[in-house]
């Protein structure tokens, strides 16, 4: 029985310059207890499709179909559809509790007392996975964590008694191990309550992971339909292989050696805040010509690290080292500056919009050396072209470019003062999945062609784990692991890095649908103890050690590990040729 | 490419505004067209503001007297222009050294940041706290009424919204990714707030700029009004207004023509201000 | 939040103490002396104001006055010898402080009702008509409206009494003429931020969880929308204060406003003094008072305390 029919579903917005068409006649359907994908890059059309069939869009929408329909009903919001928002912050009122979020929807649709819907709205939180429900009906969204406000959005879903759920990004503001859960939860949902699912992502790791069947979005068209084998074994339209390709990526070769000339290093480097992510006691080196890795999800305080090695803050305690020379007075602070250098992961925050292209490269370059205003144009068009764009765009402002060529532009902002090591903070996280490769590209190229290092900062391990030579996983502001990428990421030591590397969800259907080891639901956030491992609480492996003390970092060679799993008390003494293997 | 960064965004802001709503341009074009006015009668006038004339009292509206006579043979055109004059020019003095003020406090706060910041966020808050229409009041009592003290009474506390507001800008801006690769880049502080930040709050600056002005033109009619203002012989439209009033029964037009001059004003500046405001949340939302 | 309530507690405190020392001094350094009439000698002067203790040192007299407005006492009126300048401000405050607040109300319920109009009705002509209707009030000054609104509505058509404060009916003219400008104040604040409020991904997800479009706007976005209109009555409260000197000269009521107007013709400055460290602590109070509900009411701002 098909829960969802639509049938040639146009939209054209009114704007002050005339019509603009989004939709051009899309059809797709959706069958009871099915879960339904939607793929296709942002700018697709994709979400419009959704909020055109919820009946959401604002008016200077022109919606036209020849059928849209729920369960061969004509579709009113909230009566047997609901829909689940990708950003879970700005979806829930921040000015009205859990509970009334939850009871006024159950009291919408059914006839019932405030207790009853109070009872019903405690059973569906716990059904979304969300312990302690009666304390979190009295809380505010802002006191919640990212997981657990996407678990009540889905339970305020859940609470419409929905025949279809939409999911619109359902994880794609989140870390990659909650996202995990998230997707799990969604699995569990339609299982158990044999409703029917459309998600709608830009993601094909969580198509794969979710849906049976996949509709392919281009520019406001259904390209491609059919089952989830089809599509990500013998995909027909060359868009839907262009979109695997880019997701599967292509395999680059780790450049430089790990055995060069030591560029940076960090001895025991520390910056604690009052509540904002901070880092303690990290410690490592780049070298030469190599690209380096760090891994790890937000609060992790990998920006923090970022922001310290540029000189943007300064670390409370500990070492930083350019070319073995200590960098802390001023003079020498200054000589490095302009040698590290960053690419932003925003590319519409990370350029002024005051400024041209060609005014904001050679502002960077007028901090040093004495150049005529003519030599730092030359300089700045040579950059341009080095990054793929042209001379005339120097004379363009930012809100000109596309979110791509911005991020070219920051990069050439970064090279333009010759960098020895290139920074990229998250920098193609914030791009679409086709012109993330291009720009991973771009930045691989130059940074062979010019022998500078880049640290890596991501929190996507498969990437890290294609482009890097070594590595650096951060927990809380912790190292967990580090050493070589390849054997880090094969054969995993610590727990958390074996997590991160399992929680992404994969574009390979046998491995997103193997269910996998998640992490329990969240608990309390934010209270992380300060003595004892920060990961204990979510560990599978926790000792009574783990809780009362943080484990020093054990070094095996090139690999260096935090964890108490390796400790001598946990292992014996070693003999001398002992081989340290993983205890996991 | 040689251009200011400030200036070409000012002046594409500028062309926006005008191009965008009749709303915007009809405001302008009124007060092109009272300031003007308020320049040319004073000059061209065969009326004088202050002239008395004991053959000419209360005269109504006619072709040699456009708004007529008051009760000392005044001719009101030539009163209310001159009147109206001095209303714009105090206006734009007061809001122009608040603005500057406002900038310069704001500016510091935002930028010194943590405990500096806090005090003198505190000392402006302690200022704003109290009605800025008693200290003006206090003030022209105490320095003598006249133009200056009625500008120095406006400026007591009048920045304080503009330096809130820039502080909140700087402190935004200081923030972004920008800021942080221009400090990557090795530029001074001052560099980094003459060509990234500021230019970014040009926006803020002007719409707040421009509301400065109708409220210093309000206080100014309001304290003139009450007797406060301006001393004789120079008039501005809260005197004229002022002087009407003994003879509203008798004599209506002759407190009209200047409430509805000021009115006016008021209207055009808060129309441009509104405007503007309304594209400077438009181009944050984009 | 008891260290937020504390801190702007002090700062409340300070406003006092600041507005109180500089009024003071702001005060005593108008030129020229109160009893300086003509046909008064020289003598005469100086026994009055040793009387009053003027030809003290300037600080001493600061410590006295001091002390004194610490004990409730805010000295006595020049002009008016043998009446307390507490004795005139407890006779007109109960007028003034009626106005205002029925001026608030009027300018809260009508300001608000119309912000909500503008904010979501679906008619063009309703939502710009009334932002075009704010706009123009709020270009009338307060002494305009009121003499326009007396001349009108009183001298020409005679629908209502022109002076005093009797009946209600008399209420109606001065109210009006307070109102008119924080109502349209009001009414612009409601209307911008209840818009921006609508326009946010709650109220999608409100909708797409099938909520009416009253409930998202009465339980959802209002929620988020007032707190800007709160803001606002403290300075309203100074606003409407102010106001009462010009609308309770030209309606001759005999409030707080018309007291410091006549003070300040008369020169009488222990009443100037005292009526504007009243009407000062009056603002001060109100705006102290309503940063607190808001910190109190809004969750996000006790959070942004609770974090530090």
């Amino acid at each position: 029985m098909k829960v969802l029919e639509v049938q040639n579903l146009s939209v054209q917005y009114h704007t002050g310059n005339g019509r603009k068409k989004v939709l051009d006649k899309i059809s797709l359907s959706v069958k009871q207890g099915e879960t339904a994908g939607i793929v296709g890059e942002s700018g697709s059309g994709k979400s419009t499709a959704m909020l055109a069939v919820m009946g959401l869009l604002p008016e200077n929408a022109e919606v036209t179909a020849d059928e849209i329909s729920v369960s061969g009903q004509r579709v009113i919001p909230g009566r047997d559809i609901a829909m689940v928002l990708q950003d879970s912050l700005s979806c829930l009122n921040p000015a009205v509790k859990i509970g009334r979020q939850i009871t006024e929807t159950i009291r919408a649709h059914k006839k019932c007392t405030r207790q009853e819907a109070k009872e019903r709205a405690e059973e569906l939180l716990e059904m979304a996975g969300i312990r302690d429900p009666k304390l979190r009906m009295r809380q505010y969204p802002f006191e919640l964590s990212g997981g657990m406000r996407q678990r009540t959005a889905i339970a305020i879903a859940l609470a419409c008694e929905p025949k279809l759920i939409i999911a619109d990004e359902p994880t794609t503001a989140l870390d990659a191990a909650v996202q995990a859960q998230i997707l799990r939860l969604l699995k569990r949902i339609v299982k158990d309550t044999d409703t029917s699912l459309l998600v709608v992502s830009h993601d094909m790791g969580v198509i794969a992971a979710l849906c049976g069947r996949v509709f392919v979005m281009q520019s406001g068209r259904i390209i491609e339909q059919g089952a989830a084998e089809e599509i990500f074994y013998s995909p027909q339209q060359e868009y839907t292989k262009k979109l695997l390709r880019d997701t599967r990526g292509n395999r680059y070769l780790p450049a430089g050696s790990r055995d060069g000339e030591i560029l940076l290093r960090l001895e025991h480097v520390t910056k604690v805040f009052g509540t904002k992510d901070g880092i303690r006691d990290i410690s490592f080196d780049i070298r030469r010509g190599e690209v380096y890795a760090l891994a790890g999800e937000s609060g992790s305080g990998k920006t923090t690290l970022a922001r310290i090695l540029t000189g943007l803050l300064k670390p409370d305690s500990g070492v930083i080292c350019y070319k073995g020379e200590k960098v802390e007075a001023a003079a020498s602070a200054r000589a490095c500056r302009g040698k590290i250098q960053m690419v932003f992961q925003d590319p519409y925050g990370s350029l002024n919009p005051c400024l041209t292209a060609g005014q904001a490269l050679s502002e960077a370059l007028k901090a040093h050396g004495e150049m005529t205003s003519g030599e730092r144009r030359k300089k700045a068009e040579e950059m341009l072209s080095l990054v793929g764009l042209s001379s005339e765009d120097a004379d363009r402002y930012p809100e000109e470019f596309s979110g791509g060529e911005r991020q070219r532009i920051g990069i050439a902002r970064a090279l333009i003062s010759e960098p020895q090591l290139l920074i990229c903070d998250e920098a193609l996280s914030a791009l679409d999945t086709a012109t993330r490769s291009q720009i991973l590209e771009l930045i691989l190229s130059i940074q062979r062609k010019k022998g500078i290092a880049c640290l890596f900062i991501s929190h996507d391990l498969p990437l890290i784990r294609k482009i890097s030579s070594r590595i650096s996983v951060l927990y809380r502001g912790r190292m967990a692991e580090s050493g070589d990428t390849k054997e880090v990421c094969t054969d995993p030591w610590h727990p958390y890095t074996k997590l991160l590397l399992n929680a992404v969800p994969r574009p390979d259907l046998p491995t997103a649908r193997k269910a996998r080891p998640v992490l329990p639901a969240e608990t309390v956030r934010g209270k992380e103890r300060e003595e004892g491992c920060p990961f204990a609480e979510l560990c599978g492996y926790t000792m009574e050690c783990c809780r009362s003390g943080a484990p020093g970092l054990y070094s095996f060679g090139r690999r260096k590990i935090a964890c108490f799993l390796y400790s001598e008390e946990h292992t014996g003494r070693r003999t001398k040729g002992y081989r340290m293997t993983s205890q996991i | 490419m040689r251009e200011e960064a400030g200036s070409v965004k000012m002046r594409s802001y500028m062309a926006q505004l005008t191009r965008g709503s009749r709303q915007a341009s009809a405001g302008c074009i009124i007060l092109g067209v009272w300031v003007l006015l308020a320049v040319l009668v004073p000059l061209f006038w065969p009326w004088s503001y202050s002239e008395q004339n004991a053959e000419l009292q209360n005269q109504a509206m006619s072709l040699t007297h456009l708004f007529g006579t008051d009760k000392f043979g005044r001719d009101i055109f030539a009163r209310v222009w001159y009147g109206a004059g001095i209303s714009l020019l105090i206006g734009t003095a007061s809001a122009l050294i608040n603005a500057c003020v406002g900038i310069l406090y704001g500016v510091a706060a935002g930028y010194a940041g943590k405990y500096a910041d806090m005090a003198m966020m505190r000392i402006a808050d302690v200022i704003a706290s109290v009605p800025s229409m008693l200290y003006v009041i206090l003030i022209t009592l105490t320095a003598g009424a006249g133009a200056g003290s009625i500008i120095l009474g406006l400026c007591v506390a009048g920045w304080i919204d503009m330096a809130r507001i820039i502080r909140g800008e700087i402190q935004r801006l200081k923030e972004t990714d920008f800021a942080a690769a221009a400090r990557m880049e090795g530029l001074s502080p001052l560099r980094i707030l003459w060509r990234h930040l500021l230019p970014n709050a040009a926006g803020s600056i002007l719409v707040n700029l421009i509301f400065l002005v109708p409220q210093a033109i309000f206080t100014e009619a309001f304290l003139s009004f009450l007797g406060v203002g301006l001393a004789a012989p120079s008039a501005s439209l809260g005197t004229i207004i002022q002087e009407a009033r003994s003879q509203m029964l008798v004599y209506p037009s002759q407190m009209i023509c200047p409430l509805l001059v000021l009115c006016v004003m008021l209207l055009a500046l808060n129309a441009v201000g509104t405007v503007a405001e309304r594209q400077l949340r438009r181009g944050k939302s984009l | 939040m008891p260290g937020y309530t504390f801190k702007r507690l002090a700062t409340g405190l300070v406003s006092l103490l600041v507005l109180v020392t500089v009024t003071f001094f702001l005060v005593r350094l108008i030129p020229g002396s109160p009893f300086q009439n003509g046909g008064v000698s020289g003598r005469v002067v100086e026994a009055v104001e040793e009387e009053y203790g003027l030809n003290e040192a300037l600080f001493d007299q600061y410590l006295t006055y001091m002390g004194n407005l610490v004990q409730g006492d805010l000295g006595v009126s020049y002009q008016e010898p043998g009446t307390t300048v507490a004795e005139i401000i407890g006779r007109t405050w109960p007028v003034t402080v009626s106005l205002g607040l029925i001026a608030l109300l009027v300018a809260v319920v009508l300001g608000t009702g119309l912000g909500i109009l503008r904010a979501v009705s679906k008619r063009r002509i309703v939502r710009e008509g009334i932002a075009a209707g704010g706009m123009l009030l709020a270009g009338i000054p307060n002494f305009a409206a009121a003499i326009l609104l007396l001349f009108v509505f009183s001298v020409k058509l005679g629908w209502f009494p022109s002076a005093g404060l009797l009946t209600p009916a008399h209420y109606v003219l001065p109210v009006l003429s307070l109102a008119l400008y924080p109502t349209a104040v009001i009414s612009r604040l409601m209307g911008n931020t209840l818009a921006v409020e609508m326009g946010k991904q709650y109220v999608l997800f409100a909708r797409a969880k099938g909520l009416g479009r009253g409930r998202i706007i009465f339980t959802h976005a209002l929620k988020n929308a007032w707190i800007p209109v709160l803001n606002y009555v403290g300075p309203a409260s100074a606003f409407l204060l102010t106001g009462s000197f010009v609308v309770e000269s030209i309606y001759t009521i005999p409030g707080l406003g018309r007291e410091f107007v006549s003070s300040i013709t008369n020169r009488d400055y222990t009443l100037i003094l005292g009526l504007t460290v009243f009407m000062g602590t009056v603002v001060i109070a109100v705006n102290l008072a309503t940063d607190l509900i808001c910190a109190w009411m809004d969750p996000g701002m006790r959070r942004s305390y609770s974090d530090k």
